[in-house]
């Protein structure tokens, strides 16, 4: 299964080429070229996608101000031609920065940088509504918007749902992460992932879900905060 | 870029660096050629931005544009003219108003000016080359 990506790149001649390099990588597929931020913006919050290949700055925001506004973190791969980008790079945490023009081989490093594919490994796509577990010696379908939170029980993790049922399975956070849809859930403690639709009250560490009180670590508090509509 | 093992080779402008073009696209002439063609559609829109900003005195819009069209020169073969964009963005940086660039732009203008003409005699001759003989 390939990696989906998007583009976001005002030159012309600059998306080609990425659309080329990935067309050989055989690994990607490309869902869509933005020459702006709002476009891309507009796309991406109705469709998830594994890989960002983002330029930084374009008329209106730029790359980072796009990242600011993602209601999920995609993989990020910057293409600029400015070296100074690099520090911000750092500090958004994107997976590598690539200066453009940039060979196929540079290309193709950044690629390897990134973390099996999304499908790979019985993972289910990250767009879907809906994941199946497997729990009592079947496949049990659940749907997002059933789970209220996912708790680490060591090599287990439980599944709380809406109507306090609990189903436990052979998984871990860390593995889940991954797997889950990212638009619905986020990781918040080393030990929850939380349906962020779900969340009824934040006090201080803790964060309320039809009376479950579960913790936030500060690691992950500022990404929590910023995928609230707070106004 | 398909890394084609066609054989006979291509004599690019000496004003253009043909290793750094290989480098991109190893011998793949009518990719090259695709590359050349879109940078030409897109060329006079890109420079008629750097124009605009700078008759307007409209120095941020200058930077943006001049940042925009730099990478261009680097896909055809020009990394000169790709650093020469480059110095020009980073007076920019500094600058308040057009009246402080007017020599740096009028050279750069006629640089910009002369590798449009330069990447579209090479355009011109490669697709000639890749309808003869690919």
């Amino acid at each position: 299964m390939k990696w989906t990506c998007v583009i976001v790149e005002d030159l012309q001649v600059a998306a080609d080429y990425l659309v080329k390099c990935c067309e050989k990588s055989a690994l990607l597929q490309v869902k869509g070229h933005f020459t702006n931020v709002e476009q891309a913006l507009d796309y991406l919050n109705k469709n998830s996608v594994d890989i960002l290949f983002l330029d930084v700055e374009m008329p209106g925001a730029t790359g980072f101000d796009l990242l600011d506004q993602l209601a999920y973190y995609p993989k990020v791969i910057l293409t600029t031609s400015k070296s100074e980008y690099a520090y911000n790079a750092f500090e958004y945490n994107v997976t590598d920065f690539l200066k453009k023009p940039f060979t196929y081989q540079r290309f193709q490093e950044a690629l390897n940088k990134l973390t099996t594919p999304a499908g790979d490994n019985n993972i289910t796509s990250t767009a879907t509504d809906h994941i199946f577990i497997k729990c009592d010696g079947k496949l049990v379908r659940l749907n997002n918007d059933d789970i209220l939170f996912i708790e680490s029980m060591g090599d287990y993790v439980k599944f709380v749902t809406a109507d306090s049922k609990k189903y436990i399975t052979h998984n871990t956070i860390k593995n889940l992460e991954e797997k889950v849809n990212r638009q619905t859930f986020i990781k918040v403690h080393r030990s929850y992932i939380i349906n962020i639709n779900k969340i009824d009250d934040i006090r201080e560490n803790d964060l309320f879900i039809k009376g479950n009180e579960i913790p936030v670590s500060k690691a992950h508090k500022p990404d929590v905060l910023k995928r609230l509509n707070i106004i | 870029m398909s890394g084609s093992n066609f054989s006979k080779k291509f004599i690019f402008n000496e004003k253009l660096d043909a290793n750094y073009l290989y480098s991109l696209y190893e011998d793949d002439y009518q990719y090259i050629e695709e590359i050349f063609l879109t940078t030409l559609a897109n060329f006079n829109e890109d420079f008629n931005s750097i124009k605009d900003a700078f008759e307007t005195n409209n120095i941020s819009d200058l930077k943006r544009a001049i940042h925009k069209m730099k990478p261009t020169f680097g896909f055809v073969g020009l990394p000169l003219v790709q650093n020469i964009c480059k110095e020009f963005e980073d007076i920019c940086q500094n600058a308040t108003s057009s009246n402080e660039l007017t020599s740096e732009y009028q050279q750069i203008v006629v640089t910009l000016a002369e590798s449009k003409e330069l990447i579209a005699s090479e355009y011109n001759k490669l697709k000639e080359f890749n309808s003869n003989f690919l």
